[in-house]
């Protein structure tokens, strides 16, 4: 089951297929340990990209800036107006692990968010994603 | 022929061996569109008890969706409006809530602008590309002061400034050039007048501004909304009338009545692939769809399936947002053969359209010392640096000499303030000289160039959908990103979209309160 795994993981990479253009059975399930790809990450936080921005000075956009958000307690930041009763409340420090279950479904960990956005339930995707963002989150020059 | 029964004359359901249900709920997968779990129209004699009813029902709760739902509430009508999503505001949500209006709105005069609907429809005439619907044009600028009153009336809030730089502003200014009124093209179409008209707020959340100001409207006057209720299927009278919708919500599926008409609002379909890949193919190879997570073209494939045409189903947004523009905009951008094709300074919408559509999706930015992107930015990534043309070129692989003599022609003429090709603006024409020089990748499979789509169901100037001859389909309209609106290939100027919403939903609101009520 694993190699399978891998050998998607390869097919996936060497094709430049999009993971989402898979059957359903060849789809890399959830806890399946996979190395993050930045530059696939990168494109796909282009449609976050709207609404976050990771650079500081950039400030806040329709989301929350996310500049060095690993590390940050959840909704508390300064001037960002529109988070939901219940991120504020949800008092939880944003890791890789915390927002890897985020990205599943928002709504499913902090059902009044305001997030704009469903869920990305490709495993791939998700590692990709969190990858970049630990790398570009912390760009300082 | 129905689409329920295969060539032998078999039900298609039995073949592939689903039951009913399934064909139903969309989990078979019979539609090739349909990820949001729709299909097909259903005749009306197929649905035994209704288990709502409405007047109107409003499909969607972006702009075009809120406008409809309290023009039709304010006439009378009982109106539900549904959205799939668990927040209201669909895309608009997302925007920065740049309306295109003019023609002499209270803005422009109150800050000393002089525009006319008859200037403002000559420029949008001029730029709007080949044969642009003239009628609904002729309607939004006969209508845009107006409309831009009804939204201050809505409690948008503006303020009476005016903004003179390139792009949104980053301030709380509520007026600025928001296409290319004032480029040399745009000064030869019409006199040059800024129309974006921008909520009056800080950074990037005019949309959501806006959006709180309409959906505490709709509250107010009584219009009944509901989340998480995704559309599925229209109803269909044996005459064509639409009857009422499919929709479902927690996992189960109900059939709402509608006495007077249906306004379908859900948006275009930028997140659908398989869609994007039959009807924008250009739009496909983009890397960033730009939209609410359910424009799944839902709308438009409904209102298709009761007979609708649907029109300019390939064209799309496309923005190439170049930032720093004050010195990045004295850089020029080429194609794969190293020739320039368009003036930098173009709108985003502009240059991201001859990017997407015409030069196969790609093209560099080139600078010099001066005029580098920041190298921290990750939008567009650096594809070479090098202490000369001659190195770029080499670099990327262009035919030998072009580069050099492209940018040889450009620094002959920058330097005497002239762009004797595409006309930039002087205050970015300068020669390209310092290294180190840089190639910065814009091809949209790599950057950030946000998409979404602008074609959709063919309608009339009041939201009527057409079918393909020209007729209207009874009982059903289309706003927003689900018609094919005043906005069509290239986009030339912010706020054509979220304005095409408000002032043609609203229009669809009062026209559908004028059917006939069916019981």
């Amino acid at each position: 089951m694993i190699r399978g795994l891998a050998l998607t993981a390869l097919i996936v990479l060497a094709s430049g297929l999009r993971a989402e253009d898979l059957p359903a059975d060849r789809q890399i399930g959830p806890g399946a340990s996979l190395v993050g790809d930045p530059a696939r990450g990168r494109l796909i936080f282009g449609t976050c990209r709207g609404c976050h921005s990771l650079e500081q000075e950039t400030g806040h956009g329709i989301g929350p800036n996310l500049h060095r958000i690993f590390g940050k307690v959840a909704g508390t930041q300064k001037e960002f107006a529109y988070y939901s009763a219940g991120l504020q409340a949800a008092a939880f420090v944003w890791t890789p692990q915390k927002l890897d279950k985020w990205l599943q479904g928002p709504v499913i960990m902090v059902p009044d968010t305001t997030m704009m956005s469903v869920s990305m339930s490709d495993a791939r995707q998700r590692t990709d994603l969190i990858e970049y963002l630990k790398q570009a989150s912390v760009k300082d020059t | 022929m129905s689409g329920e029964h295969d060539s032998a004359g078999m039900p298609t359901s039995k073949r592939l061996g689903l039951s009913r249900r399934q064909v139903l709920s969309g989990l078979g997968g019979a539609a090739a569109f349909s990820i949001a779990g729709g299909s097909a129209a259903v005749p009306r004699s197929s649905v035994k008890s209704w288990d709502m009813a409405t007047d109107i029902l409003v499909a969607g709760s972006g702009a075009a969706g809120v406008s409809a739902a309290i023009e039709a509430k304010l006439a009378g009508a009982e109106v539900l409006m549904l959205e799939a999503l668990p927040q209201l505001g669909g895309s608009s949500i997302m925007s920065g809530g740049v309306v295109y209006a003019g023609g002499g709105t209270s803005l422009q005069r109150a800050l000393g602008v002089a525009d006319s609907v008859e200037n403002m429809y000559a420029f949008m005439v001029a730029s709007a590309g080949l044969h642009p619907q003239l009628e609904k044009i002729q309607s939004y600028c006969e209508g845009s002061a107006a409309n831009f009153d009804w939204l201050v009336d809505q409690g948008v809030p503006y303020t009476q400034k005016l903004s003179t730089a390139k792009g949104l502003p980053e301030g709380d200014e509520s007026l600025y050039f928001s296409g290319n009124e004032d480029s040399w093209q745009g000064r030869r179409m019409a006199t040059a007048v800024p129309r974006g008209h921008a909520p009056g707020v800080s950074g990037k959340t005019g949309g959501r501004r806006m959006m709180e100001a309409l959906l505490a409207s709709t509250a107010k006057i009584g219009v009944l909304t509901r989340t998480g209720v995704a559309s599925q299927q229209l109803i269909v009278e044996s005459d064509g009338k639409v009857a009422g919708m499919m929709v479902s919500a927690d996992g189960q599926k109900l059939a709402v009545r509608v006495r007077r008409a249906v306004i379908l609002a859900s948006g275009g379909f930028v997140h659908n692939r398989e869609m994007l890949k039959h009807y924008a193919p250009q739009l496909y190879d983009c890397a960033v769809p730009w939209a609410g997570a359910h424009d799944l073209g839902q709308g438009i494939s409904m209102g298709v399936s009761a007979g609708a045409a649907a029109h300019r189903m390939q064209e799309g947004y496309a923005a190439t947002t170049i930032r720093s523009p004050t010195q990045t905009l004295s850089g020029i951008v080429v194609n794969t053969t190293a020739q320039r094709f368009i003036a930098e300074d173009a709108s985003p919408g502009v240059l991201g359209n001859a990017i997407a559509y015409c030069q196969q999706g790609a093209g560099w930015l080139i600078t010099d010392d001066r005029s580098s992107l920041s190298l921290k930015q990750d939008d567009f990534p650096l594809a070479a640096e090098g202490q000369s043309i001659g190195d770029l070129a080499h670099q990327l692989g262009f035919p030998p000499g072009a580069l050099q003599n492209t940018v040889a022609y450009y620094n002959r003429f920058a330097g005497a303030g002239e762009d004797p090709l595409f006309r930039k603006s002087t205050q970015f024409l300068r020669p390209l000289q310092g290294p180190p020089y840089r190639a910065w990748n814009l091809s949209v499979t790599q950057t950030f160039t946000p998409t979404y789509t602008l074609g959709g169901l063919h309608t009339t100037v009041n939201g009527q959908v057409l079918n393909g001859f020209g007729e209207t389909i009874p009982g059903l309209y289309a706003v927003g990103r689900t018609a094919a609106g005043l906005p069509s290939a290239p986009y030339f100027a912010e706020g054509l979209s979220l304005g095409d919403c408000i002032y043609f939903g609203r229009r669809g609101g009062q026209h559908a309160v004028l059917q006939k009520v069916s019981l």
